[in-house]
């Protein structure tokens, strides 16, 4: 290779990595868009990662580059259903090449709601403001007919030292009953269906019945996750829209906010709206109405009086 | 009188006949029926690829089964007509177009596994791979289909075919093992308890590697494929016979070699697990029953750990089509085409004697699927494809359930 080529190429490689680390920079949101996140997949620093929930969707194509996170065993403590311990979110960290320098871009299927339900852990475990949601997520990068791969592409391992916990965004039990009891001032938001919600149903069509009393907490109030979203390509509404919808419901920014569905996941989707993109104090109860919904003796609010096994 | 283009088609014919030539025909009729139902599938793919939800999935589903359809009724790939050929004549081919199968699915398997899931030595599966439990359930599983292809005449996949071929016994087959499978999710709890909640899933890449888990499937194939030779004796009959070289006729009319069957149904095995789901015959099948049973209320409300294996699904769905729905259609009318085009559609007024052991038949058979999680298509192809243990186990249960059940029907004068 001649001096003068060498010099070229060189000109040219550090041109090109300054218009894609400024590109990286200028992405400063919660959420990156799919043509941003088509012009940047060769950026060293970025790291695309699919979250989805039905097996083999990741490996049969998934964005050009991406990784895989499977939700229910990398995420989880299967047995004692928990978050992932430090140790293990640790290990998954580094071998996808995760560290708090890199921008990570989390989507999935879903409306992403495990992709939302990953940014949750990833942030519990001190990885915030670099880990951004796709705007839509798979829904609309295959509505606009963007590229997808099925080939594995190496990564280099990080060397990403775990954080402590941070508690301030993981609502539990305890958390929920000061605030039944108005000893705390937390608003809880249920994200889940008005049918859900009213106690006419358990659980949503299709599932097991996981908890044995039907209705919700107490003084929470209820917006489906599926009004934040923009039905035809699965993106979220404008902080504007966002705003004035859990405005409505009396949920404004001015008190903390705990959101709850029936696992836990979905209410993560609203919990990455409300912390990330409105920048409201929120935790996120994973235990949501399996847990709640099963105590002996809680309060409950059951408006339709649907009582579990009695006919 | 000459030949010309004014002469009217009369005067044409005539010209021919006074030059010797043959009368012109039309094409058989069953030529043009095959020609119909051909343009009918052609149809409904063009037709599922507008209209299905999702689109893509369905269509390829009902493409794949269109092929499956063709090539098993050209091979004539049925898996009991072939071990019976080897029990009774020591005639090796068709057992080679199986072995033939296997050595594509596995080769295909470990090259999408590659892939898909670079390290197997984690505790993740491939993703919908066919990986059952292995265990006593899934070894009495292949006995009772075993004893249900020798009492019934053929496994699942080739009663479908059959169906193509107006087989008296094929239709009651399937109705037996919808009874079958509706048997299964009955007595499903209890064997679970029993023993399948402690059966381990093994998966040979696990143990192995992807490179071991390959060399040691196909030694064994290999090795089974030269003592098959060794012991085999080659049929005569077929070399002796005139080589037909017409391609037309070579693919439409005559019988295709084993081992070309084999390895086209390995290559569509291989192209239904990278782009939909491992290959299989009975989740339709198996879900309908379950639909229909759970609507008469005589199932349990909960089938113990039954949907969280691997394996044809029983799950019910609530859509009127499904990608195994079309692939099963898609399936039968290309085999009825097949066998229109090569007059082998036959149809024939069943007997009491083939009603009788088509439903007994198809009973095991269905009974054997729930329990295999599959039957020769899903567990057997699929499994041994997958590096799953659960496939060569199954498949070995199949082997004693036929012979025993062929051997013992025979010497009672109730098999032929």
């Amino acid at each position: 290779m001649s001096v003068l080529s060498f010099i070229r190429r060189g000109a040219a490689v550090l041109a090109a990595s300054l218009a894609l680390g400024g590109a990286a920079l200028a992405q400063t949101g919660p959420l990156v868009s799919t043509e941003w996140l088509e012009k940047n997949l060769s950026d060293p620093k970025v790291r695309i990662v699919e979250v989805s929930v039905e097996p083999g969707i990741y490996e049969r194509g998934h964005i050009p580059g991406a990784q895989n996170i499977a939700w229910h065993t990398d995420l989880v403590e299967t047995v004692s259903r928990d978050i992932a311990r430090p140790e293990k979110f640790q290990a998954l960290a580094r071998k996808l090449g995760v560290d708090k320098d890199v921008t990570v871009v989390l989507y999935g299927d879903n409306n992403n709601w495990f992709a939302a339900w990953g940014a949750w852990v990833f942030d519990i475990y001190g990885l915030r403001d670099n880990v951004k949601l796709l705007d839509g997520g798979r829904k609309k990068w295959e509505l606009e007919k963007r590229p997808v791969a099925t080939n594995p592409v190496p990564v280099k391992a990080s060397s990403f030292t775990v954080g402590e916990p941070n508690k301030a965004l993981r609502a539990r039990l305890t958390d929920v009953v000061a605030s039944v009891e108005k000893k705390s001032d937390a608003r809880i938001l249920d994200i889940r269906s008005p049918d859900e919600f009213s106690g006419k149903i358990i659980a949503p069509a299709g599932f097991q019945e996981l908890a044995l009393r039907a209705g919700h907490i107490p003084g929470s109030v209820n917006v489906p996750w599926a009004r934040a979203v923009n039905q035809a390509d699965g993106t979220l509404k404008s902080p504007e829209e966002l705003k004035k919808l859990y405005a409505e419901v009396g949920i404004d920014g001015s008190k903390p906010v705990i959101t709850s569905c029936r696992i836990g996941e979905r209410s993560s989707h609203t919990w990455f709206i409300l912390s990330r993109v409105l920048g409201y104090q929120a935790a996120n109860y994973d235990g949501s109405w399996t847990e709640y919904g099963n105590v002996v003796g809680l309060p409950i609010s059951n408006p339709a009086g649907t009582v579990w096994g009695g006919k | 009188m000459s030949i010309s283009d004014d002469s009217g088609a009369l005067d044409y014919e005539l010209a021919r006949r006074q030059a010797g030539a043959e009368p012109i025909r039309l094409p058989p009729l069953r030529f043009i029926v095959a020609a119909v139902v051909a343009a009918a599938i052609a149809v409904s793919i063009y037709l599922v690829g507008r209209h299905g939800d999702p689109a893509p999935q369905l269509q390829l589903s009902l493409i794949l089964g269109a092929a499956f359809g063709f090539v098993l009724q050209r091979a004539r790939f049925c898996f009991f007509c072939i071990w019976k050929d080897w029990l009774d004549r020591r005639d090796p081919r068709g057992l080679l177009g199986i072995l033939t199968a296997l050595v594509v699915g596995l080769a295909g398997y470990t090259l999408i596994y590659g892939a898909w899931l670079p390290d197997p030595t984690g505790a993740r599966l491939p993703p919908t791979a066919h990986i059952g439990p292995v265990g006593p359930a899934l070894l009495l599983a292949g006995l009772a289909f075993g004893a249900g292809m020798a009492i019934s005449g053929s496994c699942i996949s080739a009663h479908l075919y059959r169906l193509g071929e107006g087989s008296p016994t094929a239709p009651f087959a399937l109705i037996g093992a919808g009874l079958g499978f509706i048997l299964g999710f009955l007595s499903w709890n209890e064997l679970y308890l029993l023993t399948i909640s402690d059966s381990p899933v093994l998966w040979l890449p696990r143990q192995l590697g992807y490179g071991g888990a390959l060399v040691a499937g196909l030694a064994v194939l290999g090795a089974t494929a030269w003592c098959l030779l060794r012991a085999g004796r080659s049929s005569d009959q077929e070399a002796s016979q005139k080589v037909q070289t017409d391609p037309v006729a070579t693919i439409f009319l005559r019988r295709w070699p084993s081992w070309l069957g084999g390895l086209f149904v390995g290559l569509i095995g291989v192209a239904a697990y990278l782009r939909l789901s491992p290959l299989g015959v009975t989740a339709e099948l198996g879900s309908r029953s379950r639909q229909l049973a759970t609507g008469l209320d005589w199932l349990p409300a909960r089938l113990e750990g039954l949907d969280s294996f691997r394996g044809c699904a029983t799950l019910i769905r609530e859509t009127l089509l499904t990608p195994n729905g079309l692939f099963i259609a898609g399936l039968v009318a290309a085999a009825f085409a097949a066998a229109l085009a090569a007059g082998e559609f036959k149809p024939r007024r069943p007997t009491g004697g083939h009603v009788l052991r088509g439903l007994v038949g198809g009973v095991l058979l269905g009974w054997g699927t729930v329990f295999g999680l599959g039957c020769t298509v899903g567990t057997l192809l699929s499994g041994i494809s997958a590096g799953a243990v659960s496939g060569w186990v199954f498949g070995m249960g199949l082997i004693a359930g036929t012979t025993v059940t062929l051997k013992l029907g025979r010497r009672l004068r109730l098999l032929d």
